[in-house]
């Protein structure tokens, strides 16, 4: 029995922490906060993360990437989180995930090697943000099933679409089955428009992706299941940001709340505090432990991975929107400025609280897998 | 990370399941069961079938052998505590004695005091329960105020205890009584080990919430316990209390997340059975999330005692979780029971022989969750705890 991360997990984690303490900090974050029409990435830092082969964290060794698990992805992100990290990290982990699941040898050939260089980033468009969880492509429409195709539609909130050499797009078929599938995108091809769409959560950048009679190659491997599970690893990593969001905003809330003196003594000390604070430790443990075993479950192909994909991302969902309240809250006046970083982790929360899958979709999806199966 | 357990782990498993299988009577595995009997009937017929699970060598699971324990890893201990719970076996009578004194006594009892105090206990020949809190000292046990003066031989107790669990059919208490002068609360006191049966001691019922009588008041009136009937030094029973409560560290909360989701599934039963608004409850959006929700918080509760296990097996510092573990298994056992009110609707009221037995069962759960978050140290003190020992927060 070992349910917890190991030596070398917890080594990856602390040199995730450390790249991101020296070479993203808060003042760093700001700059791109600041700065909405810039590309959203610190200069210098992606080519940083690219370096240690993070993106690449999915990527087998053949192809240069560390050939790690999704375990190990949700950690770096979950560090990613806790930083309110800038860049498409995320996004090329699961566009890189699509090509080496789905992609044939030669699509993986092509972008695999750079994307574990770091040349090469990939945003995913799987999931359309009202969208059902379980109706990836659900807004794109793809002519044609063989190599190429046409894709026409429209699916907004891309992270980093801006950015990407390839956007692997979820789209259904033009036909009766109507089958979902996956499509390998180049954003300068005829009939695309990409439009970048400010957001609250100004730590990540995104952009509306419009199709008219796209040409884009199939990744021939993404059928249904391969989607699905592409949107059940994609889950898992959000709701590893948030884990890690809800973390940091509760150690930050922590800091303050022991040098800030009101009445005489540090206000960490009034129970009205504690106790609140204390409950949000023991959700944010639950999280966090659920945060884990999703990951796990999806990379031992469990049984009950399908559930714990929906545990982890409602009850992250809940906590970060909880702990980045309460991070406002205990800051006081100060915590309502512009100037203060509660804003980063509070907007953060709420995008991805809402990104694939909010916690009463993920509800109602545990209770259609626990109760509708009558044994 | 690897959830599974290892080869002999799960050969003791299937040995406690087989025996479980021969000895646990089909009627006690329905759900219910146990609320519907008389309270001393059922207590007696506990108590023998917990002394046939220790002769069989299924009690002491992580005990050393020199006790008469089974030598077991901590994950055969949770491996015990889930089985057991999945089994439908009744809850243990002696929870005290295993759980606080037991080890308590192996660290720092006496030689006579192991030999005369384990082997007893593990057999269930004597039932002990805590003597701890006063009307004057719950939270505050500190607080307490029953004093034993030395004369000759002996203390001589005067003093009243309250909320004793299994005060009714306990044969000894550990109980903290002020012996010695002390200027600060904390110092003076002894941890004695009292025979109920003797002079001088009272003991009644009170009745719960619930109209059980499960626990009760002791009154001492100059009862005598001899002085080798102390635990630890004489005038550190602060210390000792203190050790004591510490065996709840890295206990695994596996045994309540089996119960409860067996409970969990009494009640979508009921959902399915149940009319809410022209159809089954169970078809209701909103009880939908609330039964998911349930599923969340049982499946971290699941989590989270593997990882505690985890850390036990692996030697680490538990430090002060253990009240994080509590806070998250009682609230959650208390949102298992209003869930339960909502699926019945205002049938969650009836009560008496004509309530079916899975509903019976539920409405009892419902009852005594209510007590969990203030025995063992309140929700309140808990998170005091918790906030001060691991958020870091000033006192």
């Amino acid at each position: 029995m070992e349910f917890a991360l190991d030596e070398e997990q917890l080594g990856l984690q602390s040199a995730v922490r450390d790249l991101i303490a020296a070479h993203s900090p808060l003042d760093v974050v700001r700059t791109v906060v600041d700065s909405p029409q810039s590309d959203g990435v610190p200069a210098g830092l992606w080519a940083r993360i690219a370096d240690q082969g993070w993106p690449a964290v999915l990527i087998p060794q053949e192809y240069g990437g560390l050939g790690l698990g999704l375990l190990e992805a949700a950690v770096i992100t979950r560090c990613l989180g806790a930083g309110v990290v800038p860049g498409p990290v995320a996004a090329s982990m699961i566009g890189g995930e699509a090509i080496r699941r789905a992609g044939s040898a030669e699509q993986q050939a092509t972008w695999l090697p750079g994307l574990a260089e770091g040349r090469i980033r990939l945003a995913v468009a799987l999931l359309r943000p009202s969208a059902a969880w379980d109706r990836p492509g659900d807004s794109v429409k793809a002519a044609g099933q063989t190599a190429e195709g046409k894709l026409t539609g429209e699916i907004g909130q891309v992270e980093y679409a801006h950015l990407a050499d390839r956007i692997v797009v979820a789209a259904e078929a033009d036909d009766a089955t109507a089958e979902v599938g996956l499509w390998l995108v180049d954003p300068a091809s005829t009939g695309v428009t990409s439009t970048r769409t400010p957001t609250l959560d100004a730590t990540t950048r995104t952009s509306t992706l419009t199709l008219t009679g796209v040409e884009a190659e199939r990744l021939p491997g993404g059928d249904p299941a391969t989607v699905a599970d592409l949107v059940s690893r994609a889950t898992v990593l959000a709701a590893n940001d948030l884990v890690g969001i809800a973390r940091a905003a509760l150690t930050r809330t922590v800091d303050y709340l022991r040098t800030r003196e009101q009445f005489g003594k540090p206000i960490g000390s009034f129970q009205a505090l504690k106790h609140q604070l204390a409950d949000l430790l023991v959700g944010l443990t639950m999280a966090e432990h659920a945060g884990w075993y999703a990951a796990h479950a999806l990379d031992a192909q469990l049984p009950d991975a399908a559930l714990a994909v929906s545990v982890a991302k409602a009850k992250a969902s809940d906590v970060a929107r909880l702990a980045t309240a309460r991070m406002i809250q205990y800051h006081g006046g100060i915590g309502y400025t512009w100037e203060h970083e509660t804003h980063f982790f509070f907007k953060r929360a709420r995008r991805l609280e809402q990104t694939y899958g909010d916690a009463v979709q993920h509800r109602a999806r545990i209770a259609a897998l626990t109760l509708d199966r009558v044994p | 990370m690897d959830l599974t357990y290892s080869e002999a782990d799960e050969q003791f498993r299937a040995e406690l399941r087989a025996w479980l299988a021969d000895s646990v009577p089909p009627q006690w595995r329905t759900f219910g069961y146990w609320s519907r009997q008389d309270p001393d009937q059922s207590f007696d017929r506990r108590r023998d079938w917990e002394a046939a699970k220790a002769a069989a060598g299924f009690s002491g699971i992580d005990w050393p052998t020199e006790f008469g324990g089974r030598g077991g890893t901590p994950a055969q201990k949770a491996i015990h505590d889930e089985e057991l719970a999945r089994a439908g076996a009744p809850l243990t009578v002696n929870t005290l004695g295993l759980t606080f004194l037991a080890p308590t006594v192996m660290a720092i009892g006496t030689e006579a005091q192991k030999r005369e105090i384990i082997g007893p206990l593990l057999r269930n020949e004597v039932i002990w329960c805590q003597g701890f809190s006063e009307p004057d000292a719950g939270s505050d046990l500190a607080a307490v105020r029953t004093r034993g003066v030395r004369d000759g031989d002996h203390y001589v107790v005067n003093g009243q205890k309250i909320w004793t669990s299994n005060a009714l059919h306990a044969d000894r208490m550990f109980a903290l009584v002020r012996t010695h002068p002390g200027e600060r609360k904390h110092q003076g006191l002894s941890m004695l080990l009292i025979d109920l049966h003797s002079p001088g001691i009272e003991v009644r019922p009170l009745r719960q919430l619930s109209g059980s009588l499960d626990f009760g008041e002791v009154f001492f009136t100059d009862a005598r316990v001899p002085v080798d009937s102390v635990l630890g030094p004489p005038g550190e029973g602060w210390k000792v209390a203190m050790l004591l409560l510490s065996f709840e560290r890295g206990s695994s909360a596996i045994g309540q997340y089996t119960a409860f989701r067996r409970e969990l599934d009494e009640v979508i039963s009921l959902a399915r059975r149940t009319e809410r608004g022209g159809r089954p409850a169970i078809e209701d959006p909103s009880i939908r999330q609330r039964i998911a929700q349930l599923h969340i918080e049982l499946e971290s509760l699941r989590l989270h005692s593997l990882h505690v296990l985890t850390q036990v097996e692996q030697g680490r510092e538990l430090g002060a979780t253990s009240s994080l573990t509590k806070l998250q298994w009682s609230q959650t056992h208390q949102d298992l029971g209003d869930l339960f009110t909502e699926v019945a609707g205002a049938d969650h009221q009836l009560t008496g022989d004509d309530v079916d037995a899975a509903r019976y069962g539920l409405q009892r759960a419902f009852l005594w969750s209510r007590s969990e978050t203030i025995w063992g140290g309140s929700s309140e003190v808990q998170r005091n705890i918790v906030a001060e020992q691991l958020l870091g927060l000033p006192r």
